[in-house]
This record gives C-alpha cells, structure tokens and sequence, in this order.
C-alpha cells in the first residue's frame, strides 16, 4: 500500500482567496492512498518545508503532492525538500490550484471544486510515479564564446582568469567588434581604443585563451556540460606564424587603395592585402578572397606582388579552409548588432547625397586613425562643414521599422555634438532634431546638461524627410517646444540609425536551439532574474545580441554570463534530469522514426539489436519522439501513457 | 473629479472621443491613443505652411478628447489629402483619416459644408459625376467638344431614380 | 497576349480633360491592351470622402461592383480614383459588416460586391503589366534631348499600406518608361510635392499657390518640362498654370503633358490624335516631333 502525504499551499491569499483551502485539504486526506493532507500560509517557506519533512518522517510517507503554484515556480524546491525528507524526488507531484485555478477564477465554491479535481487526478499520478535516479555527466571545464566585440571579450577574460580554457570564435579577422570603430566614448569620453586595446592584447597573450578568429561556428552538438563544436577556419592566405605584421604585404598590393574599408564605413580605401585597423589582434594581416586579384583571376600582373614583398615568406595561397572541433562545457554568445541600413528610410537623403551619414560613419570621421585622420570634411567637397544637424530616432521606436529604442542613439549623438564642437570651434552650427532625450544612465543626464550649455540648437520634432538641394541639405522640422515651423539649411546631416539584430540571427539561432523575442534579438530566459541565461541549459547571452545596450551594461552583462558559465564549468559531474525518454526494447520494431524527429540529435538506431536508444545526456525531454513512435515503444519517464490517462479518468 | 480646459473652458467628451476611435479602427486599423506627439506629420505637411494646420495638434486635442473645439474649427478644411502624414507617422497614426472624420462629424451636425462640396453632390445625384460635360478650348482658342474629338458618350448611371434612392439612403446614415 | 480592361473614367477626365482619355486610347490598343467602355459607372466617390465617407465608400463599391458585372478588371487612370476603390476594395475585404452594409445598399441598383477586382493605374499598366521591354519596342521616334520632371501625384503613391502602384518614397516607373522612350528623367527635390487640387473645392487660392509653388520650383531649375498621370494633377499644372502663376508673382510657362501623350509621340501618332493642343501650357517648348 502506497503513503501518500498532499500539502494545500494558501499562498498567502493568492490561493487561499479563492479556494477553501482548509475543505480541500480534508477532502484530499478522504482520498485513496493518501495518509495525510495538511494546509499552511507559505509552503515554500523554510516552516513548510520544515512541516514537509516532519510529516514525511511522522507518516512514513513514500510519496507527496503539493497542491500550489505552477510547477515552474517550485518543484525544484519541493523535490529538494522532499529527498530531505526521505522520499524520492521524482515522487512529488505539483497539483496546480493558483494559475490554473484561484487566479482563473473568481468564483469560490466552483474554484474550490476545481481544486479537489486537480488534486485528485494529482494523487492519481503520484501513486504511480516510479522512483528516478539522476545520471551523471562530466563535465568539460572549457567554454565557448562566440563573438569578440567587447562582450565576448570580456567573458573571455574573466573565464580564463578563473582558470578555464576558452575558445573564442571570431567571425572578422580581428577582435574588438563596434568598439573598435568607436572614438570617444559616453559619458565620461574615454578614448575608446586606449580603453579596448589593452583587453584585446590580453586576450592575445592569455594562456587561458585560445583565439580562433576569422571563424564560423559550423555545428553544435551535445548538451551542457558536454559540448562538441565543430568551427570553420577561413583561409588567411597568410601563415600567422611567420607573418610578423610589418604590412609590407598590403603596401605592395596591386588593389592597394582600391576596396572600400569595412571597418572605416565604406569611407576609406584598403587593399585586398590588408588589416582592418592598426590595432587589429590578432596583429595579422589578411587576404581578401573575394576581391584578391590571384585568387579570382589566377592572375596578378606577372605574380602577386604581395608575395614578392613579403620577406617572411608568408603568403600562402594554397590555405584550405579548415573544420576543427574543440569540446566544451558551456557556451556564452555575444554576437552584437548590426547599425540598420539609413537606405530604409529612403525619405531621409542616405541614398541621395553624401553628406547624410550615419553615427558610426562619423565616429570614423571624427577619429584620429579614421579616413580623414581626425579631420571633419563635409564628403561631398572635403571642406569643413559650417553647419551639421542629427536627426534622432532614425527607424527607431518606429512601427514601420524597429519598434524599439536604440538606447544609445540620444547618448552618442550628444557625445558627437560635444567633440564636434572641440574639433570645429565656437563658429559652426550644431543643429538636433530629437524627439525625447534618454540620457538615463549614470552620469548621462549631466552629460546632456553639460552639451546644453555648448549653444546647441534642439528642435523637438522629427523631421518628415531630408531635402537633396543643390549645394546644401534643406529640412523642414516642427518644433513643439515654439510650436514653429523651422528651416534648417545645414552641410551634413547625421542620422542616428536603429540598432538591430544581427542579419543571420534568425539562422544561427536554429544552430543553437535559441529562442528570439519579438524584436529578433535573443531570449533571455527570464528578464529580470535570470537575464544572460537562455532557455537551453549551458549557454548564455551577452551584449547587444541580447538588445541594444552601452559598453556599460555591455561589460556587466559580460562579467555576469562569465559567472554563470563557471557555475557549470567547476563542477566535476552534473546530475542530468531523469524525466526523459526511454525505449521499451520488447515492443520497439526498430523503425527509425523517433530518429529523424528528435531535434536534439539523441536518438540512434542500434542495428545490431534492431532497436533505437536515447543518449540520456543529449535528450531534452521534448516528447517528440513519444508522439512519433508508431508502436508504443517510446515512453516519457513518469509520464507514461497509462500515468495520464489516469489522470485524465480520475478529473472525468 | 474632472478635467477643465481652462483657455476655453472646454470638457473632454469620453463618448465621442470612442465613437471616432471605433469609426478610425473601423476603416483604417488606427489608434490615434498611440501617438507621441513626435510632430513628424506636421514638419512634412502640405497644408502646414500654407494654412497653419497642425496634424499633430489635432491629434492631440482628440486624444484628449476636445472633439466639439475640433469640429467646430475651420482649420480641419484645410487638409490636402497629400497623405504624408499617414505614410510617415512612426506610430501608425493616420492624421489625414482623423481629419475625414472630424469634417464628416462637422457635417453631420449641421455645420456649414464649405466651398463647392454642396454643388458637387447635388451634381453627382443628378446625374451620377461631380461635374457635367465642360466648356473645353485648345491652346490657340478654339472651342472643342467632346463628341467632336469621337469619344464615347459619358458612362453615368443609367437608371437615374434607383442610384438616386440609394445615395438618398446613405446621406441619413453615418459610417 | 491581350489585356482587358474596364476604363474606368471617373469624373474629371471624361468632362474636361481630354487630352489623357484621347491619348490613352491611342496609345494602349497599340500595346495589346482592350479597353471596354462600360455603361452606368459613377463618380468613385473620393470628392465626398470630406462630406460623408460612407458614401465614398459606397460609390466605390458600386463601381466596383459593376465591374464585377461585367468580369472585368478596372484600369483606372485617375490617381483619386485609383485610391478610392482600391481603398474601398481592401476596407470591404477586411470589415465583412460593412461588405454586408454596403451590399444590402446596392441591392436597389441589383448590384453587389463579392470579389476582388485588379485595379490598375495608367503607371503600373505600363510597368508592371506591359512592361519596359514591350513599350520600347513600339517606340518610333524616341524622345531624343527631351529632359523632364516626374509628377507622380499623392494618390498613386500613399499610403503604402494599401498597396500603390509605385513606391510610395521613391517611386522610379515613370522615370524607367521615360528612358525607354528615349528622354531623359530629371530628378528634383519637390518630386513627392503635392499638385494642391484636393483644396479646390473649399479653398481654391491656396490650391493655386501650391500649383504654383512647385511649378516656380521647376521653372527656377531650368527644367524643360513636366511629365504627369492624373486628370486633377494635371488640371492644376496645365489648366490652371497661369493662374497658378499669379499666386506666386511668377510668370510661368512649363510645358506639362501626360505620360500617355509622350508615349504616343514616341509610338509615331499625331498631335492631334493625342490632344496635343488641348495642353494650354506651352508644350511646343518640348519640342516634340509628333507626326502631322
Ligand atoms: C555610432 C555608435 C556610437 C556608440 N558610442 C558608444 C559610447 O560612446 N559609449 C557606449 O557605452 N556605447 C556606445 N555605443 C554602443 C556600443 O557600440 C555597444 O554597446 C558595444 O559595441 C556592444 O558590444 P558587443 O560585443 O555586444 O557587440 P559588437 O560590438 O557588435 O561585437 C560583436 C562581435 O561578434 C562578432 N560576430 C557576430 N556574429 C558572429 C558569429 N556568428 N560568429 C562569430 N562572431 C560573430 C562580430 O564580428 C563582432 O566582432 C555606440 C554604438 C554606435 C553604433
Ligand atoms: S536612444 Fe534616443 S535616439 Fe535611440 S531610439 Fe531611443 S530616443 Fe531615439
Ligand atoms: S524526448 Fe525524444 S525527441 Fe525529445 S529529445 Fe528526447 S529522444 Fe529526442
Ligand atoms: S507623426 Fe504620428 S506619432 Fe508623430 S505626432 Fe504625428 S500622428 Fe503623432
Ligand atoms: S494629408 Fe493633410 S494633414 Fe496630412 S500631411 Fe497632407 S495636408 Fe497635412
């Protein structure tokens, strides 16, 4: 005969409300199997559980249903509580009576009555839940992280001074992501490469680190704690073991001055030998596939001169690319964003004068290593401007487009407004067409104080479009502070872009099994208490992949996923949930179905037995393949068929 | 409790405020309630700098909910219908429907329809179009008829009693 | 293959402006397109849309309606009435109430409004379904030297929810047409600017100024011409051009043609088939070489 202990929660009186709790609680002592019922204000409380394992030990119970909130709030505890006790925790039962019951409902005696049901078709299962072992995994103390911007950095360090091997994947051949192209940097304009570079070097340098950049993630398997990534090496064309980084290379090169450069925003030139900045780390130089003369034509004049110029003997124009594979315990994504393309608000002039840029094109322009070193000259005629006005907001917090806010764009537009006004002096224009200012975080709102005060010209507004005309941009702006309507005739205009998702987000995250929210950028798991974690078990977000943020909340973001990834990374062994899948080797006709839908790769046809097998580390307990399997073969640990239907018959 | 305007001592009206909200979500999928007053629609709008008219003002003064101060003024009439308003609007916000609606209230009022509106609906009930055939000239004077250049006769409706009675119909209803 | 069509006229053009319904004629048979004139259309509607929406609304499926009568498809060349049926058509669709109401209406003229009707402006009928490559093909004498502005009007282009038949901020198929005519699109900060007509009926000076704002802005740009497709556009910019001029203190003289005259001057027709004298702006400026 089974011992069956049920425990009524009032939850406070989010349950108690709505159902009688202390009828439910003799209602269920009445029912078969069970020895005791009793009710308490807080369950969850240390005097619940303290009463939990008390009556566990006073009745001699073998199992227990708790009749409370969804089991996503608390089962983890009770089942912790209840192996305090000295019953198996995989013979606890969560009867759902607050969101499935008092919060649905407002009517007592029929909440009350839907409880009793609950807790009867509960008492059903847990009289024939089986006891369950957690098996156990070691863990491979390495973590991945994918991305070197300066959140990707950053993780990367802290892992690798906590003692763990890391493997930072880097798509562009160098670290340092947006950062990189940045000047100065809000609130406080620290130099952004005098502040970035010595964590890349780091990084460079670190035993702990090993950088693979100029790399793709190719495929990911495996479950947390036991990772196998399989990473796709791009051809340099250049041995980084010889190559020394003197550039001698990039000077020869016949397409010298001839590529648009990436990472000036299309406004400098760079060869097809090339480095993408002087801080680049690795400090290694790179060949172009894409545009290399050699390698597109099999020609470069009589031979690549590149070749002939490097004494190092460096160039390899034979390198394959290369698929290698590492192991690893956890894994910490910090992709970042993409600026929105200004094309998509054709209405604001990107496309139709030169003199519309974006932010980040004016960073480049307004940075010493930039196209212009440092200079500001207005594109169309390489003159200083005398008037520049930013329009705010651009496809941000816009329906049509990004629906969110950028969250930087009023910050660095005010920053730029402040080293516009040092590079250019007292005499020139500053114009700001916004349409509410952000300045939120610490420090921000004496920053925009402080711009105040650099006789700025704000019009409160958003521009309906930016007119082309002949020698200067003409926009029509409707200032709500004056209720005027103003023409600005300025030389440049700066437009704050929408921040997005990366373009192949949507790809990437299938490789990861990640979920996106709305807005395209990746899930967290909870957004206030578990905000790096994601829904899959072992990797964890970080940066602007997340959404739009500053380096600030960047780097804590950073240092927090790094944390959360050493949780795993210095266990040993982890427990792996036994609520998974399991085969009836009797019934199963080895027909292979289960293996083509398991999305988590868990399933193998065994060909000698004729039987299919579920690898416990790798199954997610989706129930795919239960749903799947033809012949019954297929069973879901303590949610069998039969453990249901029972359920089901004891609610009818 | 209340809200007063006190430049006009004017009240908001909650019930007409909705019914032109339900008649906007009706034909457009629009919530006005929407709007942050970014004032896009009236930098790029048309009658804006001709005649003073302020999209983003009207929609603020619905939002309140000061729909007799709306109808009541002239200034609704001076909408062109270039529709910029409504393609920009970062909020999905249609200025220029709100506007239709608050001159289809004024009319159904009882306030003066100005211009020639009048004239072109007695035209199109009596014979279907807003104007009848018209003295035309070419370049260099000379009067030209239609029939004369050998195009068809007009296509209008061709039992005048029944489109009548039809459009009689509607002129007592309200969208 | 041949096209067929329902030309729908509207109001505007069959009663004054002759120069698009004749050069529309012409032009389109050449193209393999069939118009049918159909008996019983109405106004669209669109001009009372101020008044009463719903009887916008109704007029417009009526219209459409008769069409359906007759299972035809709906060319229409006027901008205002592209927008009024296509508007209905898509309001209709989605809001079965008010199909219902308006079809309980149409009862009294046995008609009603099941399905959805193509409706295409003179711009995506050369554009999208004749095409580029066919147009040019029919070209006789081309266009050789004539440098012109684009007029698109309000209507064809916004909003673009409701699906246009160019792109609502930067709409390019009337330059594309051009070129295949062998002229030369100019491009011009005003392009999107509005013609000013929908004020006529309440406020006529201030249409004028607009008309006439945007003329002088042309005419300062030393541009030959100006090229349209709409009856109302053009009433404004060749009709009323003089007075438009006055209410900016301009003297202005912009050659203004529709689109459909300049296609037919390019396929080799005569002046006279394409109402080129109906134009009261000076469109012998352009130049044309139209046959005698
Ligand atoms: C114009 C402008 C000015 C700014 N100014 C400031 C400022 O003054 N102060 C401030 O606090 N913030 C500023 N910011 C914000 C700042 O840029 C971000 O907060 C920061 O760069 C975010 O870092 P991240 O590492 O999350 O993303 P990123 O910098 O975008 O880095 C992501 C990295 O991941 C790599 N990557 C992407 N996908 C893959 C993949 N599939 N596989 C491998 N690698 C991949 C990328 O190549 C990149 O190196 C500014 C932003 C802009 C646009
Ligand atoms: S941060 Fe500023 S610029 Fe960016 S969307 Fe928000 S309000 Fe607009
Ligand atoms: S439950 Fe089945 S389908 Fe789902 S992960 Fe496990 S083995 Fe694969
Ligand atoms: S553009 Fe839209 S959101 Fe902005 S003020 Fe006008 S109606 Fe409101
Ligand atoms: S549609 Fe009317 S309100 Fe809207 S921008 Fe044009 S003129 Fe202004």
């Amino acid at each position: 005969m089974r011992r069956i202990g049920v425990f009524v929660c009032h939850c406070g009186i989010n349950i108690a409300q709505n159902v009688d709790v202390k009828a439910l609680a003799e209602y269920a002592s009445q029912l078969n199997g069970v020895v005791v019922a009793k009710e308490y204000k807080y369950m969850c409380s240390d005097v619940g559980a303290t009463l939990i394992k008390d009556t566990i030990k006073e009745f001699k119970l073998d199992g227990v249903v708790i009749a409370s909130c969804s089991p996503r709030m608390h089962e983890h505890t009770f089942r912790r509580v209840a192996n305090d006790g000295g019953v198996n925790p995989y013979r606890v039962e969560i009867s759902n009576i607050r969101e499935q019951c008092s919060w649905a409902h407002s009517n007592k005696g029929q909440a009350t009555e839907k409880a009793k049901f609950l807790v009867r078709s509960s008492v059903s299962k847990a009289l024939s839940l089986e006891p369950l072992k957690p098996s156990t995994l070691k863990v491979i103390p390495e973590a991945l992280v994918i991305g070197g911007g300066i959140a990707g950095i950053q993780t990367s360090l802290d892992l690798a001074d906590d003692g763990f091997k890391v493997h930072l994947v880097e798509r562009d051949p160098s670290i340092g992501g947006h950062m990189a192209q940045l000047d100065k940097t809000f609130p406080t304009l620290d130099c952004s490469s005098c502040i970035l570079t010595p964590k890349m070097m780091e990084v460079a340098n670190h035993e702990n680190i090993e950088l693979l950049s100029y790399a793709e993630i190719v495929s990911i398997e495996g479950s947390i704690g036991n990772y196998t990534v399989k990473i796709k090496k791009k051809p340099r064309y250049v041995d980084v073991d010889k190559c020394t980084g003197c550039g001698d290379c990039a000077a020869a090169c016949r397409l010298k001055d001839r590529i648009v450069s990436e990472f000036n925003q299309g406004m400098g030139k760079r060869g097809a030998a090339y480095m993408p900045f002087p801080q680049a780390v690795p400090l290694k130089y790179v060949i172009d596939d894409k545009k290399c003369l050699f390698l597109t034509k099999g020609k470069c004049g009589d031979e690549p001169l590149c070749k002939k110029a490097c004494v190092q003997n460096a160039i390899t124009f034979d390198q394959k690319e290369e698929i290698i594979e590492r192991k690893v315990g956890a894994i910490v994504v910090a992709t970042g964003y993409d600026v929105m393309d200004p094309t998509l608000v054709y209405e604001y002039g990107y496309d139709q004068s030169p003199d519309v840029v974006t932010t980040l094109e004016l960073e480049r322009l307004i940075s010493s290593s930039g196209p212009t070193k440092g200079e500001i000259l207005r594109p169309s005629n390489q003159q200083k401007p005398k008037s520049v006005t930013f329009i705010l907001c651009v496809g941000s917090r816009d329906e049509t487009q990004c629906t969110w806010c950028c969250r930087i764009g009023c910050m660095t537009a005010l920053k730029q407004v402040y080293l516009l006004r040092e590079k250019l002096g007292e005499d020139i224009e500053i114009n700001v067409c916004y349409n509410d200012f952000r300045s939120f975080g610490k420090g921000y709102e004496e920053f925009y104080r402080k711009v105040r005060g650099l006789h700025t010209n704000m019009f409160r507004g958003r521009p309906s479009e930016v007119r082309t005309m002949k020698d200067h941009l003409k926009i029509d702006i409707f200032d709500t502070t004056t209720s005027k309507l103003f023409e600005i005739k300025t030389d440049m205009v700066v437009l704050v872009p929408a921040m997005m998702p990366r373009k192949d987000t949507t790809q990437f995250a299938r490789l990861l099994h990640l979920t996106l929210s709305g807005d395209g950028f990746f899930l967290e798991a909870h957004p206030k208490l578990r905000p790096v974690d994601t829904f899959v078990n072992g990797i964890f977000i970080a940066g602007c992949c997340q959404a739009p943020k500053d380096i600030q909340d960047t780097v804590s973001q950073a240092s927090a996923a790094a944390s959360r990834a050493a949780t795993i990374l210095s266990q040993d062994e982890l427990e792996i949930d036994p609520l998974i899948a399991m085969v009836d080797e009797d019934i199963c006709t080895g027909c292979g179905i289960c293996v083509e839908v398991c999305p988590y790769e868990a399933r193998t046809l065994n060909e000698r037995k004729r039987i299919a097998e579920v690898n416990d580390a790798l199954c997610a307990g989706c129930g795919g393949c239960i749903a799947a399997c033809p012949s019954n073969a297929s069973i879901h640990k303590n949610f069998t068929k039969k453990q249901l239907l029972n359920m089901v018959d004891d609610i009818m | 409790m209340s809200i007063i305007d006190l430049t006009s001592m004017g009240e908001p009206q909650s019930e007409q405020r909705k019914e032109l909200n339900d008649r906007l979500t009706k034909l457009q999928d629009e919530i006005s309630d929407y709007c942050f007053q970014c004032a896009r629609c009236t930098s790029g709008c048309e009658a804006h700098k001709l005649l003073e008219l302020e999209p983003h003002k009207i929609v603020a003064l619905l939002k309140r909910g000061l729909i007799n101060e709306l109808v009541n003024a002239d200034v609704i009439w001076t909408c062109m219908t270039c529709l910029k308003c409504r393609e920009r609007c970062p909020q999905r916000v249609a200025p220029v429907e709100i506007l239709f609606a608050l001159k289809n209230i004024a009319v159904a009022n009882g306030k003066q329809i100005p211009g020639k509106y009048t004239a072109m609906l007695q035209s199109i009930l009596s014979i279907g179009l807003i104007q009848d055939i018209q003295q035309t000239t070419t370049r260099t004077n000379k009067t030209v008829k239609r029939e004369e250049l050998g195009l068809p006769p007009l296509s209008k409706p061709t039992d005048v009693a029944k489109f009548q009675a039809g459009i009689m119909k509607i002129a007592m209803e309200k969208v | 293959m041949k096209k067929k069509y329902a030309l729908f006229p509207g109001c505007l053009m069959p009663t004054e402006q002759y120069a698009y319904e004749l050069s529309i004629r012409e032009t389109l048979p050449l193209l393999d397109v069939e118009l049918v004139d159909v008996e019983g259309f109405s106004c669209c509607g669109e001009p009372m849309k101020s008044v009463n929406q719903l009887l916008t609304l109704y007029l417009s499926a009526r219209n459409l309606a008769i069409a359906q009568k007759h299972h035809l498809d709906l060319f229409v060349p006027c901008a205002m009435c592209h927008l009024a049926l296509t508007e209905c058509q898509h309001i209709l669709e989605k809001n079965p109430a008010m199909k219902d109401r308006i079809n309980d209406m149409l009862v009294a003229e046995d008609l009603a409004y099941t399905e959805k009707r193509h409706i295409v402006h003179t711009v995506d009928l050369l554009h999208d379904e004749i095409g580029v490559q066919k147009i040019k093909e029919h070209v006789k004498k081309p266009l050789q030297g004539v440098k012109i502005a684009v007029h698109y009007g309000c209507h064809i282009l916004r909003p673009r929810e409701l699906g246009r038949p160019d792109d609502s901020e930067n709409p390019q198929k009337i330059e594309a047409i051009l070129k295949a005519l062998g002229a030369e699109p100019v491009n011009y900060p005003q392009k999107l600017d509005c013609c000013g007509a929908p004020l006529l009926a309440n406020l006529p000076e201030s249409a004028l100024t607009k008309t006439g704002q945007k003329l002088q802005a042309i005419q300062e740009q030393g541009i030959q011409g100006l090229v349209d497709v709409c009856p109302w556009c053009h009433k404004m910019f060749d009709s009323r051009q003089t007075k438009a001029g006055e209410t900016v203190a301009a003297k202005l003289d912009v050659p203004v043609v529709y689109l459909t005259q300049l296609l037919g001057v390019a396929f080799g027709l005569s002046a006279e088939k394409l109402g080129l004298d109906l134009n009261l702006s000076p469109v012998e400026k352009l130049q044309l070489e139209a046959a005698k």
